[in-house]
């Protein structure tokens, strides 16, 4: 076994994902603590120019992994067969990944190739004893649980965004690309369908903006369709803003209405009645913007601005864009 | 043919979870025990496939004594036989997956369904494990399937990020993991929780199946996670609260 | 007697000398199936809540065709019928599960109750083929229509007449039915009429026969999605083979599916009760005022653990009723001429306990919706919020099924009947009770467990039985009149039998696993802490009634009175704190 900490990486359109490039900070940062060297890695075809950009966060050594049979789409036999033929010539201390849909896919396949374990999802990393140990959410984040992968190598899956990117050093990384022989892929992909444009269901949504009765009519809910559009979230009601007619009820949020689990919940206008609350209690993050510094919903707020809709809401959705557009 | 269905039992999704005193589990006391939900979906497929293929649905479950409620349920929803591989103190994945693995070898099943994941773990890797030590492919989500019209093979939409849809062709034998959206899962009917009894249910060691296999992960503490911290509230110049509001949801929430 | 079920022998046996059947007995097949009825209400009933109260087209009878497929509706029916041939135990078990939206149980209790068990009873092997089978799968939906605007509590005072044609062929009726459940869509009606106008008996009806038809739905006051008309019979044309049973013994089909509806509805509220619990305690813990959820406080703690009592009480006597109903017919030849017959019989001789379920059961879930109002506050108030609608859909069950005045007159009039006709020995146990208040009663050993509690309830039972007595003495055949009195020794009757089977399933229980017997042994101890003080208040209100008031007569009633039901020092507040922590910790009572 190498003292190697492998960190797989993904890319999209020539791009290295953000959330792989954090990883590979995360790595560097841990690796003195291990007596380790992180190198970077990815699978598939075009990325080794995209890999240059892990140089800056302190990783030197990449290599993209080519295949016959990889192809701009994602195999899930193809990639698998590809990073465990190359981590069983590379025999690393560690793999890192994160847990994105592939991930989720094929790293316990390649997992069980190498006869090892894999922790998937882990939401923090630290080391003890020489060894990773990855944090979990289990019961759908109602526990956490540590746990430690005892076979060779580590293998863990983090969840995309967790860690956040630090700044740049101004490395620079030397990028191999590897041709490894594979068995064809077993799995054909027909077709790969782009996302429908679709309107999201608000039991499924993960973001959802809510207007109450202070909106005072149909019109100004442009306010809050708005800032759904800017956030990517959908547009919800309480009962009140329905009944006045501002909106239909298949938007209404609540005890009869719908009962929302989004990560996100911007309550606009919403006093919040626990008919209300009853509909969104399960949020993960409650945002509240009402006039009414006394209104029930600030208690249930992770972030409250009391202050005139009209005026905030327009500033918050230019800013917003803003954010994502950058 | 043979089709194969892994169900896990697992607490009821609106249980409250309490650790033990000594974090090292959950206290079981009041936990409703049910049916995996994704696991409902894999059950359907099968039993969909069950009359057009002339197959034989056989259910898995690698558990403790009560995963038999699960199986039963199984059997009640029409599967035609159940085998419970006994593992008093659970197993971690790599160890499950190898134990059903070689059970379901022996059960000559050529097509596996499962839920795309535990609502217990969440993991979500049994399935892929499994097949990888059978040595056949996997799709570990799946929301539409279609077996071609010779029987000889299956197509499956697999959901990707951003709202991609990846479709993918696979011969038997596969395994398939469900997710919502496949089907709807028939509730078991009332004849069918009779019936239930008498179909076959056999058990089976883990240890027996695992050979010299053993777990690859370690569970070293539970906890639960921190209380939701008071909220914060503020007022004053609209442009300045925006912006406090935009960074906290870009910085610290990072839903943008 | 052929099945050995005797009712009302539970007021002259000492308490768990009867082996009660309780639900902690139930096999899982049995919770299966409840786990199937409570899945079916959640997932396809209570989600189409808007669409039933609003009476939207064909969405109950489809709902109710979806039920039949998955099979609630066939669990008696016979094997031979397409049926699963289980019996009250299994049937128990469906009614609690499928309770929950009061417009789809009522609809499904009366087409698994009144609606087939007349046919399974009361029908000719050619009706019960035609029919049960249909009735089983769902493929038809049936009703009951005994009641008229002029003979409601007093059924027998029918005036739809039936008159059979010249050839033979058919019975014309006439008249007009009303309060039909079930009457808007129902294929197959059970319907009594008097032939000639004299001769009381029971018809089956299809709506498509010639001549049928019914009115507008009624407006009421709850379960708005429930169907209810007149039932308009206009020259029906029912063929002869129809007649149900034998002309003028309508009366015996009528009561024997009255008894069936009685338990059966004491089956479906309790599992109402238990509903609403659950939405209580998940209210209370989220509902906060001063500072501190509603569960955190006293008061709420002693609801709370109230509702969990009544729940334990009505477990106790509904699943002891289906276990005499299944003891008895298990004793009975399957294969028997009058197989069906003999188990109408059976329904028959627990007809006092049917009575006592429905009251008693009724009155829980009364009791538990108007505390789920009161603890919701003015949210209770309000339409939007469940406990309003708990509160108007629970009211219509003290009134159907025989008002439970009627069922309360039954209970001791039954008694009566019964130590008349010498089915039990009432004398003897008087006579015995009448020399224990001179010699005082046998002391009980304070150190074998739940002997004092035991010693309560036979002491309870015996106070019933010395103020029948009285009531007896005094009044002779005049009691019949004295409908006060005899409200009065229904409701010591009631609670001698919840009280009785409770404890009978405590420490049935508290054999099996003793620990494990904490939680129950508490809330009866509550409930006969509470409970008995009441009623021995009734009592002596009871006899002093009887006495006229006059203080001379009254004094050695009031004196053997005094003798019953020594003061039981309890800390009432300590046991339902305890009650209520384990449920809040719950969630609910659980099934």
């Amino acid at each position: 076994m190498g003292n190697d900490i492998v960190v797989v990486c993904e890319g999209d359109a020539g791009r290295l994902k953000k959330y792989s490039l954090e990883l590979v900070a995360k790595a560097a940062e841990m690796a003195t603590a291990l007596d380790a060297t992180v190198r970077a890695v990815a699978v598939g075809k075009g990325l080794a120019e995209a890999l240059q950009v892990v140089g800056p966060y302190g990783v030197t050594r990449a290599t993209a992994i080519d295949a016959p049979g990889l192809t701009g789409h994602y195999n899930s036999d193809a990639a698998t067969a590809a990073l465990s033929t190359w981590l069983q010539q590379v025999q690393p201390m560690a793999v890192l990944s994160s847990t994105s849909a592939h991930g989720r896919d094929y790293l316990p396949r390649v997992a069980t190739r190498l006869k090892t374990g894999f922790i998937s999802d882990a939401i923090a990393l630290t080391v003890t004893d020489g060894r990773l140990v990855a944090r979990r959410p289990i019961y759908a984040g109602k526990a956490l649980v540590d746990c430690v992968v005892t076979g060779s190598p580590q293998m863990i899956g983090i969840r995309p965004n967790v860690f956040g990117l630090p700044a740049a050093t101004g490395g620079v990384a030397t990028v191999e690309t590897v041709t490894v022989e594979i068995a064809p892929p077993r799995e054909t992909i027909r077709e790969v369908v782009a996302a429908a444009q679709r309107v999201v269901d608000l039991t499924e949504a993960e973001i959802i903006v809510s207007g109450g009765r202070a909106m005072g009519s149909s019109d100004n809910f442009r306010y809050i369709r708005d800032l759904a559009d800017a956030l990517g979230g959908t547009v919800g009601a309480s009962r009140a803003a329905v009944d006045a007619g501002y909106i239909p009820h298949a938007h209404q949020v609540g005890q009869t209405g719908k009962t929302v689990n989004p990560t996100l919940y911007v309550a606009c206008g919403i006093s919040g009645a626990i008919q209300h609350l009853a509909g969104m209690r399960t949020a993960r993050h409650i945002v509240a913007i009402n006039k009414d510094a006394d209104a029930p919903i600030f208690a249930r707020a992770d972030f409250g601005i009391v202050g005139d809709l009209f005026t905030i809401l327009p500033i918050l959705t230019e800013k917003i864009r803003k954010v994502r557009s950058a | 043919m043979k089709i194969g269905v892994l169900v896990k039992q697992v607490p009821d999704t609106a249980t409250k979870i309490v650790l033990t005193a000594n974090g090292r589990g959950i206290e079981e006391g009041n936990v409703k025990w049910v049916m995996n939900p994704y696991d409902e979906y894999a059950v359907e497929a099968a039993l969909r496939l069950q009359g057009p293929l002339s197959a034989e649905v056989v259910v898995f479950s690698l558990g403790p004594a009560r995963a038999v409620e699960t199986l039963r349920m199984a059997l009640a929803m029409g599967c035609d036989r159940a085998v419970r591989i006994h593992a008093e103190t659970p197993l971690d994945a790599f160890a499950t997956g190898n134990a059903l693995a070689v059970a379901i070898a022996a059960s000559g099943c050529e097509l596996v369904f499962g839920g795309k994941q535990a609502v217990d773990d969440d993991a979500g890797q049994v399935l892929q494990i499994v097949a990888e030590v059978l040595h056949w492919p996997v799709v570990s989500v799946a929301n539409q399937l279609h077996v071609h019209a010779g029987n000889d093979g299956i197509t499956v939409h697999r959901p990707a990020a951003g709202g991609v849809t990846e479709v993918v062709e696979l011969g038997f034998p596969a395994v398939i993991g469900c997710d919502k959206g496949l089907n709807t899962p028939r509730y078991p009917s009332l004849p069918g929780i009779m019936k239930a009894k008498q179909k076959p249910l056999t058990e089976q060691q883990s240890r027996d199946l695992l050979g010299g296999v053993s777990p690859h992960v370690v569970l070293q503490q539970f906890s639960l996670p921190p209380d939701r911290p008071a909220g914060r509230k503020i007022t004053g110049d609209p442009e300045n609260v925006a912006q406090q509001l935009v960074d906290w949801l870009h910085n610290e929430i990072k839903v943008i | 007697m052929t099945h050995g079920v005797q009712g009302g022998r539970f007021l002259v046996r000492p308490v768990g000398e009867a082996d009660p059947f309780i639900p902690e007995e139930l096999s899982p097949e049995l919770q299966q199936l409840r786990g199937l009825a409570i899945d079916f209400v959640e997932g396809e009933v209570i989600p189409r809540d808007d669409d039933i109260e609003a009476q939207t087209p064909g969405v109950l009878p489809t709902l109710l065709k979806k039920a039949g497929e998955l099979g609630l509706m066939m669990v008696e029916v016979p094997e031979a019928f397409g049926g699963l041939g289980l019996g009250k135990i299994a049937a128990t078990v469906v009614a609690e599960g499928a309770a929950g939206q009061g417009s789809f149980t009522a609809a499904l209790m009366c087409q698994t109750g009144i609606a087939t068990m007349p046919v399974l009873y009361f029908g000719t092997c050619e009706q019960q083929e035609k029919y049960l089978s249909k009735l089983a799968t769902g493929e038809f939906l049936g009703a009951y229509a005994l009641t008229e605007a002029g003979a409601g509590s007093d059924a027998l005072a029918a005036r739809t007449k039936a008159v059979k044609t010249p050839d033979g062929k058919w019975y014309l009726l006439n008249g007009e039915k009303q309060f039909i459940t079930n009457g808007g869509f129902a294929d197959l009606m059970t319907v009594f009429a008097k032939v000639d106008g004299e001769h009381f008996s029971a018809f089956l009806v299809e709506r498509t026969m010639p001549g049928v038809s019914h009115g507008p739905e009624e407006k009421k006051m709850g379960i708005y999605g429930s169907s209810t008309v007149p039932l308009i019979l206009q020259d029906a044309k029912v063929p002869a083979a129809n007649l149900l049973g034998e002309v003028g013994k309508g009366h015996q089909i009528a009561f024997a599916s009255l008894n069936i509806g009685r338990w059966k509805l004491g089956a479906a509220t309790m599992g109402q009760c238990k509903r609403i619990l659950r939405r209580v305690v998940q209210y209370v813990k989220e509902r906060h005022q001063f500072g501190e959820p509603l569960a955190a406080f006293e008061l709420t703690q002693q609801k709370i653990a109230e509702m969990a009592i009544k729940i334990f009480l009505c477990e106790s006597i509904v699943y002891r009723y289906a276990g005499e109903i299944d003891r008895g017919v298990a004793a009975l030849d399957p294969a028997g001429a009058t197989h069906f017959r003999e188990r109408a019989k059976i329904n028959e001789a627990l007809a006092i306990e049917a009575s006592i379920s429905k009251v008693f059961c009724s009155e829980s879930l009364f009791e538990c919706a108007d505390e789920a109002v009161q603890l919701f506050g003015g949210y209770g108030y309000l339409r939007e919020y469940r406990p309003e609608r708990y509160y108007r859909d629970n009211r219509i069950n003290r009134i159907w099924e025989g008002t439970n005045e009627i069922n309360r007159f039954l209970i001791p009039g039954t008694l009566m009947k019964r130590m008349a006709k010498g089915g039990i020995d009432f004398l003897t146990e008087l006579t015995t009770i009448l020399g224990e208040l001179k010699s005082g009663f046998a002391t009980v050993d304070p150190a074998v467990p739940l002997a004092v509690w035991q010693d309560q309830v036979n002491q309870l039972k015996k106070l019933v039985i010395y103020v029948g007595g009285v009531a007896v003495n005094v009044y002779g055949p005049d009691i019949q009149q004295r409908q006060q009195i005899l409200h009065d020794m229904a409701d010591l009757a009631i609670a001698a039998y919840v009280a009785d089977s409770a404890l009978a399933r405590v420490l049935k229980l508290h054999r099996r696993d003793a620990a494990a017997a904490q939680l129950p042994l508490c809330m009866v101890t509550a409930y006969l802490a509470r409970r008995l003080p009441e009623l021995k208040m009734l009592a002596n209100q009871a006899v002093a009634n009887i006495a006229a008031g006059d203080a001379e007569k009254y004094r050695p009633y009031g004196k053997a009175v005094g003798k019953f039901l020594h003061y039981l020092p309890f800390d009432l507040v300590a046991a339902r704190r305890d009650i209520a922590a384990v449920i809040l910790a719950r969630g609910e009572y659980g099934w």
